[in-house]
């Protein structure tokens, strides 16, 4: 235990993906375009499909910016590792986790 | 008979009416003031060069609070906010009284527990004085601003919303971080690190642009309680000295307690960098010539010199923070200005006359990264809009502020720091943000973030406007300032023949 | 780690009113090679040795006896250590 204390010190983590059920909590970030000030946080279920995913959630936010172009999007990574889109798999399939972090250029 | 010198009378009058129990060992009296390692051998060795008694303590407050009351008084009878340099000033206040205010109260809660729990009379009587100035600090700060509550929007619920607003979680979770440390972590954290290390960096941004705009009750408010303040941060400086002083081990504790609090303490000054840069019609200085002059010339040039003596080194990360002076004021003010409809203040673009006052002030920065934002965001705005973030934030873990800080040595890349604790991730805006969670992660885990908070459903339903009312935030607190209701009653208030 | 400046100033700043006019006299009486900076409501006054503020000095200035513990009521910040606050003095430098 690394926090000194009076006592035992041990607590669940107040957004563990448990809480979430069958969703997670997914970050996105349009790298190099500062518009938007930090990468978006969404909640997605874990079997929602990159397709569903990137046309209900990731591109209308991203259509914030009006130069935003929805087929023009790549570079995608998840984290620091580089993937293809496929818009029939899974977030979960994809290896999406809980409070990942999803990038991409434009 | 002759009368006492201030040495006698001070040791009279506290430590001498201190005595050793003989009848309960003193860990038993004291409970709290061993389990976080720090050895104390002799608390007589304690000083106050301040040496105040509780009659000179009374007789002084009472006469600051004299005079400060009457001149509260007057500017309020006097409609002294008329004189203000515009209503947009007033968005400072009331990202003070929604954010600083309830950390005075919180303050004045916990210097009475170390009133009771530390084991040294003379550092008892001092933060019993200190929790006496914090409640006088919230009440005069309360009844202040109370006038302003009358005119302007935004500030007639602050304290459910320091409870719930998402971007006041940023000063309500450091002041939480320190309140459930131990009685010598919380002052190093609040005596030392915020109280002395950055104290002028959130009160002096403040107090001067009050006095800049026309807001004389606040800069009487500030200059007086800065008074007070002169005395927390000797208290600061004495409790860290003599922590260090007291027993060698003490050293690398105190030291990462340094660490620790310098990078939480600087990244809520953050929010005030972006106040002095962009909530104050009439500037100052910029954030970066305040960072320059308390910080780097009268922290780093003269305090820790003096610290050196005792093996303490300069904070980690500060090199981060310096690098941070040329343009962390616009990421932060970026992030508030996309997220105005959220929020109990008001943003707007900066005018010209801001636009080149901004451009002059940061020169390496402001043209090349935050301008094009800006003339973006006009743009948008010619199209009939206004630019606001449609999507939740990614909030740091530690800091809890969105992640619009950037790479060390490139503001132009957003900074993703990450790590895994017992199968769950965890992000954060910077590397000093991750070693303060890497070093303490039971602590952490445990943070209410705004936005996860949103996501489980537990701040009022699943739309903006349900958040918004579980927030507080009613009509007019938010949104532009162009399209405020403080705006409408300015111009109302100042048109030819008016009031 | 640090600031390229080589003096190391200590200072207080003071509320710039009437009341405070006689203690800025005898700072300046009192202490060689300071400077003063105005700001609204503010005076920074720096010094690159200890600061010395003299019970006497103010009050011949004022003209009326005072107490150091008044220094309280003008006072709004200070840069240093306060060495010594007695009754006849206050001493503001850096320890080490």
């Amino acid at each position: 235990m690394t926090v000194k204390a009076l006592g035992p010190y041990n607590f669940p983590p107040a957004d563990r993906q448990e809480l979430f059920g069958d969703d997670m909590l997914v970050h996105v970030n349009w790298d190099g375009n500062l518009l938007f000030c930090a990468a978006a946080c969404f909640r997605a279920p874990k079997a929602m499909t990159w397709g569903d995913f990137k046309a209900q959630m990731v591109d209308p936010w991203a259509a914030g910016d009006p130069d935003y172009d929805p087929s023009r999007t790549k570079d995608w990574r998840l984290g620091d590792v580089p993937f293809e889109p496929d818009p029939n798999k899974t977030l979960a399939e994809m290896g999406v986790r809980h409070k990942a972090v999803i990038k991409f250029r434009d | 008979m002759t009368k006492l010198s201030m040495k006698e009378r001070y040791h009279l009058l506290t430590r001498d009416l201190d005595w050793t129990p003989t009848y309960v060992a003193p860990e038993e009296v004291y409970p709290h003031s061993r389990y976080e390692g720090i050895k104390i051998h002799d608390w007589g060795a304690w000083e106050d060069p301040f040496r105040l008694t509780v009659d000179a303590y009374c007789k002084y407050q009472a006469e600051k609070d004299k005079k400060l009351y009457a001149v509260i008084d007057s500017f309020a009878q006097g409609q002294g906010h008329l004189g203000l340099s515009d209503a947009s000033y007033v968005n400072a206040v009331k990202l003070f009284i929604q954010g600083v205010s309830p950390l005075e109260y919180q303050a004045h809660r916990h210097f009475g527990y170390l009133a009771r729990h530390l084991d040294g009379a003379g550092a008892r009587f001092a933060s019993l004085c200190q929790s006496l100035d914090e409640i006088r600090h919230a009440q005069t700060q309360i009844h202040t601003i109370s006038n302003y509550n009358k005119h302007y929007a935004g500030m007639h619920d602050w304290q459910k919303m320091h409870q719930r607003v998402w971007y006041l979680s940023v000063p309500k979770s450091y002041f939480d971080d320190a309140l459930s440390a131990g009685p010598f972590e919380f002052m190093t954290a609040i005596s030392f690190s915020f109280e002395y290390l950055l104290t002028n960096l959130l009160f002096v941004p403040f107090m001067s642009g009050a006095s800049f705009n026309g807001d004389l009750a606040t800069m009487t408010f500030g200059f007086s309680a800065q008074s007070d303040e002169s005395r927390h941060m000797t208290l600061g400086l004495e409790v860290i000295k003599f922590m260090l002083e007291q027993d060698e081990g003490n050293v690398p504790i105190v030291q990462d307690w340094i660490d620790k609090w310098f990078w939480r303490g600087y990244r809520l000054t953050t929010l005030v960098a972006a106040m002095m840069d962009y909530f104050l019609p009439k500037k100052v200085m910029s954030w970066k010539e305040a960072f320059e002059l308390y910080f780097e010339e009268q922290m780093l040039g003269g305090l820790f010199p003096d610290l050196a003596y005792y093996g303490i080194n300069p904070p980690r990360h500060v090199a981060q923070a310096q690098a941070e002076k040329e343009y962390v004021s616009h990421q932060v003010y970026w992030i508030l200005y996309q997220y105005t409809h959220a929020a109990a203040f008001n943003t707007t673009i900066p005018s010209d006359e801001a636009m080149a006052w901004l451009t002059e002030s940061y020169p390496t920065t402001f043209d090349r990264y935050y301008k094009p934002l800006w003339d973006k965001a006009k743009a948008i705005e010619a199209g009939g809009g206004r630019f606001y973030n449609m999507a939740l934030p990614q909030l740091c873990q530690v800091c809890q502020i969105p992640m619009g800080f950037t790479e060390p040595g490139d503001p132009g890349q957003i900074c993703f720091r990450q790590s895994e604790y017992e199968g769950e991730l965890y992000n954060f805006c910077s590397d000093g943000c991750q070693w303060i969670f890497d070093r303490e992660p039971e602590k952490y885990v445990q943070a209410w973030l705004p936005v996860h908070q949103i996501y489980q459903g537990n701040c009022g339903g699943a739309t903006i406007p349900d958040v918004l009312a579980w927030y507080g935030i009613a009509e007019g607190d938010n949104l532009d300032y162009a399209v405020s209701t403080d705006k409408t009653s300015w111009d109302e208030w100042h048109a030819k023949g008016g009031n | 780690m640090s600031a390229p400046t080589t003096v190391r100033w200590v200072g207080v700043d003071l509320q710039e009113t009437d009341a405070t006019r006689a203690i800025v006299e005898a700072i300046e009486t009192d202490n060689a090679d300071i400077t003063i900076k105005h700001f609204p409501g503010m005076i920074k006054i720096q010094s690159p040795g200890p600061l010395h503020i003299n019970r006497s000095t103010v009050e011949e200035k004022y003209g009326r006896p005072w107490e150091t513990h008044e220094f309280q009521l003008a006072i709004i910040s200070y840069a240093g250590n306060i060495a010594n606050w007695d009754d006849d003095e206050i001493v503001i430098k850096w320890e080490h």
